[in-house]
């Protein structure tokens, strides 16, 4: 069984977190449905910070490394001289390096948010049973649903 | 918002009157809209009769090889970081006036740089080989010259390009759950899909607060590398004229100028026709016309830089260069550049001036022209005058260039037409946000 209160207002829905956080129900237990992000609710449901930086730092290394492997393997495959720089003009290199580690970053940053939060759910996606963007809602799942 | 039934009006109120103005558009917007698109349309008959005909339809020649395509694409380029700086970097900073007019900002800078984006293209004239541009295994084993600065602004544009759109739809996503509540048949589905089962559960927010901040921190050194990598085009050369260490950052100034003026063209008559002034106060005006002024009085400061390091140069090509923009062939434009760029912008040390909505709206032109000048400016002149006196040349576009560079503006001003129909132009669930605080 799911237990679940609606707020009109920000406060009265901290009010009533709070509440039920003092009282002993397990965190695990409460998800909340706002119109926007409260802070405080993270504090007081769950401080430990988003995996997201994860997958955003992985990409970002994973993009800088292929920046600059790619550029010296095609000089180191045709080693041409151009300009009279060096064949493996780092310096040069560093520009795609970066421009690389922003595009994969930010790539990877959006695709370990969908994987986090299950997104897509196309499944019942026309339905509005849930009434984002009005109220603060609160639902307490029972232990024998968990 | 002090009390509790206040905020509650205020939230179903943005949502209802920000969504309004994706209802059912009227004549006006369809005359707007046809005459934007006719205009495109007129741009693209141009580009197909050059690539018929060939590049000699164009003024660009020896020895300006470089004319009104590239300087169109610098402008549009210029255009977009604005959006960014707005939507980006003022999250960071946590400004708060940023979220009346982020949304429009961020659907600037993916328009712009789509327009901008074309002109290289345009310019290639073989636009069939334009994936030679592209890194690709082939059967010769060659690769493009990753030294060039050419190749750097291929990668620079797509990564701004990608960035920009992503940080744009995800900025979007909860507004678009809210969307897909107020539409019906089709335009609820595709809000419903767009909008990916959003909910605003605690672990969606979560992750996206974080995810938000990621993107802002990504996007805010693209501001910075994107139109410096634009400038090293130029400055990576050794013409005189180009060939300065100052261009990365006046070109960054200065794109953030023109953006800003594009934002203030952009956001004015959209305010209006949409009923948005409850969303958009003119307070929020006036902080981006102290953008604006702030971001003058860095282009004048460049350009008086500029022409001191020509001075004192000791080199007689660099000072015949800035001689020669001041009082040669193109001396009416570098003169009008630094009216509408420097002069103009003053008057908005005037603080009757900043709250004024047409001053604002008329001044923004005067900037869009201002900064379009420099561009042209900077290119032609510097490529009129080289070294080899034997080799200098004028340059004049002909109508084919000036009718494409008014097709971009065409293609630019429909897009943005076509999202303020499709997409809440108002971030909703900012505004909240902030209201609650």
């Amino acid at each position: 069984m799911t237990e679940r209160y609606s707020f009109d207002t920000k406060d009265a829905f901290l009010e009533k977190l709070d509440e039920l956080v003092r009282s002993g129900v397990p965190r695990g237990s409460i998800n909340t449905f706002t119109p926007y992000p409260v802070h405080e609710a993270e504090e007081l449901l769950d401080r430990s910070e988003s995996p997201v930086r994860f997958f955003t730092g992985a990409g970002a290394v994973a993009g800088c490394v292929a920046g600059f492997a790619f550029t010296i393997y095609t000089v180191l495959s045709w080693p041409l001289v151009t300009g009279g720089k060096e064949i493996v003009s780092v310096n040069a290199f560093i520009v795609i390096a970066y421009e690389l580690m922003i595009l994969v970053g930010g790539l990877s940053a959006f695709a370990g948010f969908l994987f986090l939060t299950r997104l897509p759910v196309f499944r019942n996606i026309l339905s509005d049973s849930v009434e984002f963007s009005r109220k603060f809602e609160i639902t307490v799942e029972s232990e024998e649903r968990r | 918002m002090s009390s509790a039934e206040e905020k509650v009006e205020y939230h179903r109120l943005v949502e209802e009157e920000v969504l309004a103005g994706m209802r059912k558009p009227r004549k006006a917007y369809w005359a707007a809209l046809s005459g934007c698109v006719g205009l495109a349309a007129l741009g693209a008959v141009l580009w197909g009769y050059q690539i018929k005909k060939g590049m000699g339809v164009e003024g660009i020649n020896n020895p300006v090889g470089w004319g009104s395509y590239i300087t169109n694409f610098v402008f549009w380029v210029g255009i977009a970081h604005s959006g960014t700086l707005i939507s980006a970097v003022l999250f960071l900073f946590r400004a708060k006036f940023r979220s009346a007019f982020n949304r429009s900002a961020e659907a600037m800078t993916v328009f712009a740089v789509m327009t901008a984006g074309l002109f290289p293209l345009i310019h290639l004239g073989r636009v069939w080989h334009a994936y030679w541009l592209f890194p690709y295994p082939n059967q010769r084993l060659l690769w493009v010259n990753f030294r060039s600065p050419l190749m750097w602004d291929v990668f620079a544009v797509s990564t701004y390009f990608t960035i920009s759109a992503v940080f744009f739809y995800v900025g979007m996503i909860p507004d678009l759950a809210i969307a897909k509540r107020f539409e019906t048949g089709l335009r609820k589905r595709l809000y419903s899909a767009l909008s990916l089962g959003w909910v605003g559960s605690f672990r969606q927010w979560k992750h996206y607060t974080r995810l938000y901040l990621f993107l802002a921190a990504f996007a805010t050194p693209l501001v910075v590398s994107v139109h410096s990598i634009v400038s090293w085009d130029f400055a990576m050369s050794i013409l005189p004229g180009w060939h300065t260490t100052i261009f990365a950052p006046y070109f960054v100034a200065g794109a953030i100028f023109s953006g800003t003026a594009m934002v203030i063209t952009l956001v004015v008559p959209m305010r209006k026709l949409l009923h948005l002034e409850r969303f958009i106060t003119v307070d929020h005006f006036e902080s981006i016309a102290k953008i604006l002024l702030f971001t003058s009085l860095l282009v004048t400061y460049s350009y008086v830089v500029e022409s001191g390091l020509a001075a004192y140069s000791g080199s007689v090509y660099e000072k015949g260069t800035f001689l020669y923009r001041m009082t040669g062939d193109y001396k009416y434009l570098y003169w009008g550049m630094l009216f509408c760029n420097s002069i103009v912008p003053l008057t908005l040390l005037v603080k009757r001036l900043r709250r004024n909505l047409v001053f604002l709206f008329g001044l923004s032109i005067f900037v869009n022209i201002g900064m379009w000048l420099e561009r042209f400016v900077i290119i032609v002149t510097s490529m009129a005058r080289d070294f080899d006196p034997y080799a200098w040349g004028v340059y004049k576009p002909r109508l084919i260039e000036a009718g494409i560079a008014l097709a971009s503006f065409g293609f630019f001003f429909a897009a943005f037409l076509l999202f303020t129909k499709a997409f809440p132009v108002v971030a909703v669930t900012e505004l909240k946000e902030v209201a609650d605080e």
